[in-house]
């Protein structure tokens, strides 16, 4: 019982290291420090913050840290190389123009409450991993050099598509488009939460659902199937799911870099690799992480707020270098 | 003899040009079979067409009479177990979480390893004699430990036949000899017909109750190694002049005469 109980440990401290940091976040930020007194006072502004603005932007950073988490830690079983992430694959890049190209088409309406913004950053993101697969994969592995400079290559592409629209735009909009290009959970109100959740929620119980042959796949496309997976459907199980559900992220909350990439390391230095563990894990400490990045980027220079993006990317900037240095000695791939 | 594996008239190819054409064989039960061909003669192919990796295109794989691709995947994994020329350990699991995945086919998609789970594991070690590196990782071991750890991975799955591609061409001959001797003694002990694929001539005759020759896709000789072993034979799967020379008990192969 020693996986089942490292599971049921690690689940409840993660919990518990959630509801701590939600109930930080939600209380922490511009308005004066009382906001408890405030809200049971009756007063008619801390309850509009509370409720329009607290609560769902915790929520958002929840589904967002989560869905980057899970995603990361999928996409790593699934390359079969631990520094494959949303960010590093490019899926971040795509999902951003998919997004983008769809907001500037006017298309954020929906239909039944499917956002096609969303839809394109799924379609955008999807392309970007089959081909970043394509290009890295050498004689059925994956080269850890040729998959990062695609990935590399696709955000550089990503970018200057976003330039170019951003360059025939509108001083607003260019603002707004720069504003979501840094990654924010500047949301008001449930609507994006529920938009996004359509997608990541079933995104995410389909990683969850093959945890298990996401650890055979470890052992090899022959092993893992001799040992009963369905290694094409697994396959693309996680192109489907990963896709999706990172593509709503994005869509709505801009790429938010590095959550992806690592938490799952974390977690794996800690807890081992087993998939079974560290998936949920990932899921739970990156909506731990990105609520506390969140709540550091209202708070730091307050009232100023910074997008949560760049306190991400340069928190992960630095973990990614860090391993980068450590892997000179002990070989990471 | 009763049979275990039956190929009909099998045939495969990855696209351009044939791999396998026409292979009948019968395997047994409790028997040690090695299977001998120069380098791409389509040993590992074949391997993994028994296995059900492969599906062949032309004729059929029988297992205990019904055919392979009738059985469910889970259903397979609990009779056959494979290991690969070149075992993949992408993620630095420990040697006993690596053993353990091998009682993936017995464990539901949202079950952890029961009690019996284990145990079996335990026992696998123990058999294997690796119960010292349960708890290393399996990245950090030696190449005949990771062998051993294939082995036991693959005993767990309780399996009728254990497949096994090149188990010892990586290991200098004390290693080879161990796993060798090791696969001799599930195949006593645990009734578990073994089918490795060699090149290598000397671990062949040392070690197989009967050798598969392959050669162009197709089979060449089957017999006992005593019998198959010889000039004429060697000479003809290799390509080159291979001298075979019995004296007092012992065997002499070398290249030229």
């Amino acid at each position: 019982m020693i996986a089942k109980r490292k599971f049921i440990i690690s689940l409840s401290i993660l919990i518990l290291l959630w509801a701590v940091t939600a109930v930080v976040s939600v209380l922490s930020g511009t308005y004066e420090k009382s906001l408890i007194e405030a809200l049971l006072s009756g007063d008619e502004l801390a309850g509009t913050i509370f409720y329009k603005i607290r609560i769902p932007r915790v929520l958002m950073a929840t589904v967002a840290g989560g869905t980057l988490g899970i995603c990361g830690a999928a996409l790593q079983a699934l390359f079969r190389n631990p520094l494959a992430s949303p960010f590093t694959l490019g899926i971040s890049g795509g999902a951003s123009l998919g997004a983008l190209i769809g907001i500037r088409l006017g298309l954020a309406a929906g239909i039944l409450g499917f956002s096609m913004v969303s839809v394109l950053a799924f379609v955008f993101s999807l392309m970007t991993m089959l081909f970043v697969y394509s290009v890295s994969k050498v004689g059925g592995v994956v080269a850890t050099g040729r998959l990062l400079l695609a990935g590399v290559v696709m955000n550089f592409l990503y970018s200057a598509f976003v330039l170019f629209i951003q360059f025939f735009s509108n001083f607003t909009e260019s603002l707004q488009t720069m504003r979501w290009i840094m990654g924010s959970l500047d949301i008001v109100g449930f609507d994006e939460v529920w938009k996004t959740l359509i997608f990541v929620v079933p995104g995410c119980l389909i990683l969850l659902s093959i945890t298990k042959d996401m650890n055979l796949f470890g052992l090899g496309d022959d092993v893992a199937s001799s040992l009963g997976v369905n290694v094409k459907r697994m396959q693309n199980l996680i192109y489907f799911a990963t896709s999706l559900s990172a593509g709503a992220v994005i869509s709505v909350t801009g790429p938010i870099g590095f959550v992806g990439l690592v938490i799952p390391h974390i977690l794996r230095m800690i807890l081992g690799v087993d998939n079974r563990i560290i998936l949920p894990c990932s899921f739970l400490l990156g909506a731990s992480f990105l609520m506390a990045a969140d709540t550091v980027s209202r708070t730091l220079i307050s009232p100023v707020e910074i997008p949560v993006g760049i306190i991400t990317a340069s928190l992960g900037g630095v973990f990614f270098l860090w391993l980068l240095i450590r892997s000179k000695k002990e070989v990471i791939v | 003899m009763q049979t275990i594996i039956e190929c009909r008239g099998v045939s495969f190819s990855y696209g351009a040009g044939e791999i396998l054409r026409d292979i009948n064989l019968s395997l047994g039960k409790g028997k040690m079979l090695g299977i001998l061909g120069a380098n791409g003669a389509g040993k590992s192919t074949l391997l993994k067409i028994l296995t059900g990796i492969l599906k062949a295109q032309k004729g059929s794989v029988l297992f205990n009479d019904r055919p392979l691709k009738s059985y469910d995947r889970r259903e397979v994994a609990k009779r056959i177990a494979y290991i690969p020329q070149d075992p993949v350990f992408a993620f630095p699991f420990t040697v006993s979480e690596v053993i353990l995945m091998g009682r993936a086919p017995y464990i539901g998609r949202f079950e952890f390893e029961r009690e019996i789970d284990l145990e079996a594991a335990g026992r696998a070690m123990d058999t294997v004699g690796i119960t010292h590196l349960r708890d290393r990782l399996i990245t950090e071991t030696s190449s005949g430990e990771r062998q051993l750890a294939s082995i036991a991975r693959a005993l767990v799955q309780e399996p009728q036949v254990m497949i096994l591609d090149e188990p010892a061409t990586f290991l200098d001959i004390k290693h080879r000899n161990e796993i060798m001797n090791l696969l001799r003694k599930l195949r006593d002990e645990h009734g578990i017909l073994i089918i490795a694929a060699t090149h290598d001539i000397f671990t062949a005759l040392f070690y197989f109750d009967e050798i598969i020759m392959i050669k162009d896709g197709g089979v060449f000789a089957d017999g006992s190694a005593e019998k198959v072993i010889n000039r004429e034979n060697l000479s003809s799967l290799y390509g080159i002049d291979v001298t075979v020379r019995r004296e007092g008990g012992k065997v002499f192969i070398y290249p030229g005469d």
